[in-house]
């Protein structure tokens, strides 16, 4: 118990230590909202209510559409990119020190799950820092919600990014395998546009995606599509059907705690067998 | 007879080739127990499989009792192990690196404090405490990494090339802290080199070579093994002084950049006798007690890389003390 503690506690000092990886870690989302945001906005709403359709369609704001997607790439990429510590402790050396403690394996792949997690969680809880500038009124109770949501869905990505470093001797490798896995999944999430009107093929990788279903929790927590108008809340792509049944809140919280579960014990094992 | 350190036939093999070769020793408690070899010998695979990161193809060992595969975490929980590449994390400060060593040896928090300060004093690094490791010289991260191998107080402790890359005054501070060590702590110390004169420090001297021990012993009686003394000279014409010497005093004659090098009984006497009766100029001479090197060109015809820092520099160091 103590050895996941201090596993986990390394990580996470190291994070808040990480000043220049802290100030870079707005960039990205900085890009999206701000730039890619506000540019598609104007071209959505002149689409979408240029139409002469007043009334619900007009609320369409793309910027705010796109925020819980932002909060769930900022997740994602941070949860996954964790296990790159564990890369490069094996290119640095320091790996050895934990593979040679009499602390099991157990102890220090959870503990690494957890560090990758919790830093997530705090990396998406920056992100609110935009809230301000796009207009979008987020309450303490939404906030409440966003972190046992975000810590869930964050053990999931750390889970397949151990998994994945555990495979892996480099860091240069491990960053590489995540980007291709990373970017086709964050595009298929609809993080980045409105799950309506796709293709056929796309709409079953959509679904069959775990991203989607996380991003579509941030989107229950900050959008509150239950307030909104039903052509809205179609609009937002945001009642997600498969096999004809509506998925709800509860369904998307069993599916990525299942999902967690399966990856932890994988990596675990995984991690167990290697090498120091 | 108390070994603390057992092991019979050890092999290792990485596919089709076998980096040791069927290794058995006994350590007693409280030795220090050198591996000297030249690079590629099988030390640090040798040492890995002591310490339990690499399993042996073949054979087995035991530390404390204990054995090394079945037992692993109580192996583990008897050990120190001070790599030859450093597993420091340099983002942290010294002490956060020993507070989390701690925490993975499940080292008791009311004594966590004490065992720190405690291990800082004996490698002279209290006052780096707080710093991070970054800025650290290379001798100060290995006196570190020493000093967080004995936190949880281990009854070996490993150390592998501990002094390799450090500039031979550190070289010297460190081995004045491992000398401290066993002194103080009755620890027993494993540790492979090829530096000659750190071998001769030790209590016994285990020489390796392509995966194979080809001699164990002190240091003393594997120089007595080359027998009598060295002798060097150099002369105008070394291949004919060759041939002279090999055929009229029957010696085996080693022939190195620019010089001639033999062994006889009696060194003095012999030349005397040598100056006397050599026609070709003799323009050097040098005769010296037989080194662990010397021992190692014995056994295999080969030099090991020799490196500088005589023992005499070394004991001069360590007798001035910590300052
Ligand atoms: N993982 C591995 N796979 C294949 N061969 C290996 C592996 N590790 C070591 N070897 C080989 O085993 C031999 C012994 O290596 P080892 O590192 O034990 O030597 P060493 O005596 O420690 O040398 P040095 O003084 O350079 O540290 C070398 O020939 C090395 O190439
Ligand atoms: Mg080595």
């Amino acid at each position: 118990m103590e050895g996941i503690l201090a596993v986990w506690q390394r990580d996470v000092i190291k994070f808040f230590r990480n000043r220049a990886q802290l100030i870079g870690s707005f960039a990205m989302p900085f890009m999206f909202l701000i730039l890619f945001g506000s540019g598609m906005s104007g071209a959505m709403s002149s689409m979408l209510g240029g139409g002469g359709e007043s009334g619900a369609l007009a609320e369409f704001d793309f910027v705010q559409f796109m925020f819980p997607g932002i909060i769930g790439m900022t997740v994602f990429n941070t949860a996954i990119f964790s296990a790159l510590s564990v890369v490069q402790d094996k290119e640095f050396g320091y790996m050895r020190e934990i593979l040679v403690s009499p602390m099991s394996r157990v102890s220090v792949a959870i503990g690494k799950v957890l560090g990758g997690s919790t830093v997530a969680v705090f990396q998406g809880l920056m992100m609110l820092i935009f809230v301000p500038f796009i207009g979008v009124s987020i309450t303490i109770s939404m906030v409440l919600q966003l972190i046992p949501i975000m810590f869930l869905v964050a053990f999931a990505l750390s889970s397949i990014g151990l998994l994945i470093a555990t495979a892996l001797k480099t860091a240069q490798g491990f960053q590489m395998v995540i980007q291709v896995l990373i970017f086709p999944m964050l595009f298929l999430s609809g993080a980045l546009f409105p799950l309506n009107g796709l293709p056929t093929w796309m709409d079953i990788l959509v679904k069959i995606n775990p991203l989607t279903y996380s991003v579509d929790m941030f989107k229950k927590i900050i959008l509150e599509p239950e307030k909104m108008d039903p052509a809205l809340r179609q609009a937002m792509g945001l009642d997600i059907e498969v096999f004809n049944h509506v998925i709800t809140f509860t369904d998307e919280i069993i599916a990525v705690s299942i999902l967690s579960i399966v990856f932890v014990v994988l990596a675990t094992i995984r991690f167990n067998k290697a090498e120091a | 007879m108390n070994a603390i350190l057992e092991v019979k036939g050890l092999t290792k093999n990485y596919k089709d080739f076998q980096a040791v070769k069927g290794i058995d020793l006994e350590v007693e408690e409280g030795e220090i127990f050198g591996f000297l070899g030249p690079n590629g010998a099988g030390k640090s695979t040798t040492i890995n499989m002591l310490s339990t990161i690499i399993k042996p193809s073949t054979g087995y060992a035991k530390v404390n009792g204990f054995d090394n595969v079945k037992e692993k975490n109580k192996v583990r929980a008897s050990i120190g192990l001070i790599f030859q590449e450093s597993t420091l994390d340099e983002k942290l400060t010294a002490n956060e690196n020993l507070m989390l060593h701690c925490k993975f040896y499940g080292i008791e928090k009311s004594i966590r404090e004490e065992r720190i300060v405690e291990v800082l004093e004996i490698v002279d690094l209290v006052d780096k405490r707080k710093n991070i490791v970054e800025t650290f010289s290379g001798g100060m991260k290995r006196r570190l990494e020493i000093a967080r191998g004995l936190l949880h107080y281990p009854r070996v402790l490993f150390l592998d090339e501990p002094t390799v890359g450090l500039d031979p005054q550190t070289r010297a501070h460190i081995w004045e802290y491992i000398l401290k060590l066993k002194e103080k702590a009755g620890i027993t110390i494993f540790l492979t080199t090829h530096y000659m004169d750190e071998a001769e420090i030790c209590d016994r001297v285990a020489v390796m070579d392509h995966g194979k021990l080809i001699a164990l012993n002190t240091p003393e009686a594997l120089k007595a093994k080359v027998g009598g003394d060295i002798i060097e000279i150099t002369a105008e014409d070394l291949p004919k002084a060759k041939e002279i010497i090999e055929s009229s005093y029957n010696l085996e004659v080693q022939k190195k950049d620019d010089k001639l090098s033999f062994q006889v009984e009696k060194g003095s006497e012999f030349l005397v006798q040598l100056v006397r009766e050599m026609d070709i100029a003799i323009t050097s001479v040098n005769l010296r007690r037989p080194t662990l090197n010397d021992v190692f060109l014995h056994l295999t015809g080969r030099e090991i890389r020799e490196e500088s820092v005589s023992k005499k520099d070394m004991m001069r160091k360590s007798m001035r003390g910590p300052h």
